[in-house]
């Protein structure tokens, strides 16, 4: 059972997430940041400080350090508060401020952040998945994701901020998909139409969408920024609130990957997009639709470009026309530290999904960290170029055992 | 000739050399003198250009030694080879065709001017090289613009590099298939040129297939079969029919002692044996008219009935593959009828015809690049184009019908491997793999089987095997349509023979016409002129 989980492609990056995340709580544990939660007490308190004798004082006649406890009393009930565990006491407010620490990494909210953060991406890395198994390349995503996001931000925008979630969920994400698939099936079709190799065609398109992004929203709202969206599609449907956070877009990025492994690993498509990854000729003579399935998988791609839109403006409840500038990058290497290979016959949707995850465990340990964006750049790079030597030597390890 | 010439300038003695389990040379010594056209003649595999190569350096030799004027080269050394002055022409020689003639030509030794490349010295240095045999040539233009003859003449040139005193450095040029890819044209062209080249005093190594051309430029011919040196004959002393006899061994033939009877002959008669085939002389299963591509295919036509293995011989670059891909849908400029059980499939690509009802099936000849997914398992490599048939709604797989199904196969077809999900078709041996490419096709609705080479590069015992499922398949009612360049084989499983050359059929052997000098006759013949 345990060498067959080993087995995995996916097992390298289950384990380095682990320990990523091993690593973060341990540093988290030593290193524990300030929390400032303000309790606010009623006019009718009575403030004592009291000193180590235990004898009451007024405010102001003791300095910081000599308080050793702070006693309030509301209405004949008294509590006391250690100086250890306050930060300050604002006495024209009334508000006590106590103070207590928790770990940067290891907490309910920051996990949910790095997954948030990761959906987006993970969910455009399974499509990307499928075009880099192809030995092809989208370089346009990050493009399509800022055109779809405007777009969609124009039709939630114009339904009004109280349109119906009948309305407003259907309409939000039907655009946004809608758009996308449309600019991947204008990728696929080029591509496969003109035998141009992808990287140029997406190329173009990059360009193509980001300058339409910037004139459409120009021409049609006049302003770079859309928002007052439906509230049903924000508050009411992405942005949704469960137990204090906000899972929704990770709910998302789930259902994506399980159906971008069912695809890629269980229907005749999947297989036949491995099929022409691994020899394009073979698959010609196999008698594959070669030009159709392309098309096909650039399309998808796009479509799931359009999905992370939609869930990027209902998080957010707006949309910028740079939303998703060189998004393409990160995305492309999200799915090359999954496993994928830019050769092609070769890549998993779990693996794009962990190697998205990846990306953002490292992000954030860079802000826990509170090093400079900069220096966060070139950890990102040289981890890409690591995982990729990485997931080389261990191809070739595996040639040669067998 | 004066007396000087009849020294010899290059020698190879006692020149072995294997590939893998293939025995290309045994034991080969020829030599060759100072102005002369030599050629080296022979089957597909005789040995022939693996000789040239050996000579040229490319390939080294295992056992024996090359000398130029009595100095042995370096085996295996295109450096040695080439300082010495020993050249090769061939097609599969690294030409850059996005540059200019004269940069090709001047590829390893640029002449630079303060740094940058001085292309007026390139240009001149070109010219003086190219303009002795074509001076129509414009050596500034990209080699790719050029004719495939022009670029051979060039690559001629390239050779032809002089030294310090402006005198060539070359003493001996290989060329090897030169005019496999030229027109009659271009080709009467490069003879002339060789017949020039040796009368300024080279030596021309001539590796061809072709009968004309021996006949109307070479001096000399030496015959190779199955890696053996057979004779060396004076051109003006001998006729074609005793140079087919030297190159396919007919006496041979006739011997049944069973002592030397090669393994591959024992495995064809254990197939062969008990023939009692019959036909189906109905409705043709195949029914091809006037197929044309240009560049390719010239009017072939034919028909394959249920039940019968059509043969299609020719030499390499005859066109056969070239046929099986136009039938197979997969050549867009081809033009003609294809008719399988009367429908119609021509022009409708692929799909069109692997789909239920037409079912066609192509085991094409290079099963690494063409056949062969390496990336994925035994399973879904074998499964490849009944997928689809095989899964559920939405194409969803079904994962016990699928190896349901793969067992099987494996079993019928005895493919030998570790497991059928987890290994590669890399990990298997050249002969399973071939068994793999053939159970792919070989499922309950194909009806038409294109088998180019089945057996390429396989043992004989898998070769064996694949002879007997060939049969088997073929008394089970399938119509197979057979390239093989291997003549005891074609001759063994054939009902019928086609013979091509040049993109046309050239001649049908049946029954009794069915010999290798009737094939080898055909194939290597000119065209007739059209309308003849």
């Amino acid at each position: 059972m345990l060498s067959r989980i080993f087995q995995h492609q996916e097992s390298g990056l289950v384990l380095v997430i682990i320990l990523l995340m091993s690593a973060l709580s341990i540093y988290g544990m030593f290193y524990p940041v300030k929390v400032k939660s303000p309790t606010v007490f009623p006019e009718s308190v009575e403030v004592h400080f009291v000193d180590k004798q235990g004898t009451e004082h007024a405010q102001g006649e003791l300095g910081r350090n000599q308080i050793h406890a702070f006693r309030f009393t509301v209405n004949a009930e008294t509590t006391e508060y250690p100086s250890s565990r306050v930060d300050r006491y604002d006495s024209e407010t009334r508000t006590l401020y106590l103070q207590s620490w928790k770990n940067p990494f290891l907490n309910k909210d920051n996990l949910v952040l790095v997954a948030k953060n990761a959906s987006f991406f993970a969910i455009m890395a399974v499509g990307m998945t499928g075009v880099i198994i192809l030995a092809g390349i989208d370089l346009s995503v990050g493009s399509i994701y800022g055109f779809c996001a405007i777009l969609g931000a124009m039709a939630l925008n114009t339904l009004g901020t109280d349109a119906s979630w009948m309305l407003s969920i259907p309409i939000g994400i039907g655009v946004c998909v809608l758009a996308g698939a449309l600019c991947g099936l204008a990728n696929g079709a080029m591509t496969v139409g003109f035998g141009v190799h992808p990287f140029v065609i997406t190329l173009g398109m990059m360009a193509t969408l980001r300058g339409l992004t910037v004139y459409t929203s120009q021409a049609m709202f006049d302003k770079q920024s859309i928002g007052h969206l439906s509230s049903s599609f924000t508050e009411g449907f992405v942005k949704r609130e469960f137990f204090g956070v906000y899972p929704v877009p990770i709910l998302f990025m789930v259902v994506v990957a399980i159906g971008g492994w069912f695809v890629l690993a269980r229907t005749v498509f999947g297989r036949r997009i491995l099929a022409i990854g691994g020899n394009e000729t073979a698959a010609k003579y196999a008698g594959i639709p070669v030009g159709r399935v392309k098309i096909l998988v650039y399309t998808i791609t796009g479509a799931l470009a359009g999905l992370s839109a939609a869930l990027y403006i209902g998080y957010l409840g707006s949309a910028e026309t740079n939303a998703g500038n060189a998004y393409e990058l990160q995305v492309i290497a999200a799915t090359v530290i999954g496993g994928a290979s830019l050769m092609g016959g070769r890549g998993t949707a779990l693996g794009a999904v962990l190697g998205a995850i990846i990306i953002q465990l490292i992000n954030n340990a860079m802000v826990n960290l509170g090093v400079d964006p900069s220096v966060n750049q070139i950890v990102m790079g040289g981890a890409i170029i690591l995982a990729v030597i990485i997931d080389q030597s261990k191809q070739r390890l595996a040639a040669r055992r067998s | 000739m004066n007396e000087t010439d009849r020294e010899p300038i290059l020698v190879a003695e006692n020149i072995s050399k294997r590939f893998g389990q293939t025995q290309a040379l045994s034991d080969v010594s020829v030599s060759f003198r100072a102005g002369e056209v030599h050629a080296l003649m022979g089957e597909n595999g005789a040995g022939k250009s693996t000789l040239g190569k050996v000579i040229a350096g490319l390939h080294k030799q295992d056992t024996g030694t090359i000398s130029l004027r009595g100095k042995a080269l370096k085996p295996g050394s295109l450096d040695g080879a080439f300082h010495a002055g020993v050249r090769i022409v061939h097609q599969e020689l690294a030409q850059c065709p996005n540059l200019s003639v004269s940069e090709n030509l001047c590829l390893h030794d640029m002449p630079t001017r303060r740094g940058a490349v001085h292309f007026a010295e390139m240009t001149l240095r070109a010219e003086s090289l190219v303009h002795q045999l074509d001076p129509t040539i414009n050596v500034t233009k990209p080699l790719g613009y050029l004719s495939p003859g022009r670029r051979q003449i060039c690559q001629i040139a390239a050779s032809l590099d002089r030294g310090a005193d402006g005198s060539t450095n070359a003493r001996v040029i290989v060329f090897d298939e030169p005019t496999s890819s030229l027109s009659i044209s271009e080709a009467t062209t490069l003879m002339n040129i060789t017949r020039k080249l040796a009368a300024d005093g080279l030596c021309i190594i001539y590796v061809s297939h072709r009968m004309s051309e021996i006949f109307t430029c070479c001096d000399r011919v030496s015959v190779l079969r199955d890696g053996k040196y057979v004779a060396t004959n004076v051109v003006a002393e001998i006729t074609e029919p005793v140079l087919v006899e030297q190159m396919i061994g007919r006496r041979i033939e006739p011997i049944e002692d069973g002592s030397h009877k090669s393994p591959i002959r024992i495995a064809i008669e254990q197939v062969a044996d008990g023939q009692a085939h019959h036909v189906d002389a109905g409705e043709p299963r195949l029914r091809v008219r006037s197929l044309n591509s240009p560049g390719k295919l010239n009017d072939v036509s034919l028909d394959l009935h249920p039940g019968e293995v059509l043969g299609v011989g020719g030499l390499v670059g005859a066109g056969r593959s070239e046929l099986f891909d136009a039938i197979f849908g997969l050549d867009k400029r081809m033009t003609g009828s294809i008719l399988v059980n009367g429908k119609e499939i021509a022009g409708k690509g692929t799909r069109a015809a692997i789909k239920a009802g037409i079912g066609l099936g192509y085991v094409p000849e290079d099963r690494r690049n063409q056949g062969l997914f390496f990336n994925l398992g035994i399973d879904e490599n074998i499964i490849t184009p009944i997928m689809p048939e095989i899964s559920g709604i939405g194409g969803i797989r079904r994962m016990n019908t699928e190896l349901d199904t793969v067992k099987q196969r494996i079993e019928r077809f005895q493919i030998k491997t570790a497991s059928l999900r987890q290994t590669t078709p890399g990990e298997l041996s050249g002969g399973n793999q071939q068994k793999l490419l053939i159970a792919r096709w070989m499922t309950q609705s194909t009806r038409v089987l294109l088998l180019d080479e089945p057996t390429r590069g396989i043992d004989v015992g898998t070769k064996a095997e694949v002879y007997k499922l060939i049969r088997a398949a073929a008394e089970d009612g399938l119509a197979i349509l057979l390239v093989s360049s291997e003549m005891p084989e074609l001759l063994a499983l054939s009902d019928r023979i086609l013979v091509m050359g040049e993109g046309c059929i050239r001649g049908e052997l049946i029954g009794e016409e069915m010999t290798q000098t009737n094939i080898l006759t055909l194939a290597t013949q000119e065209n007739k002129p059209v309308g003849v």
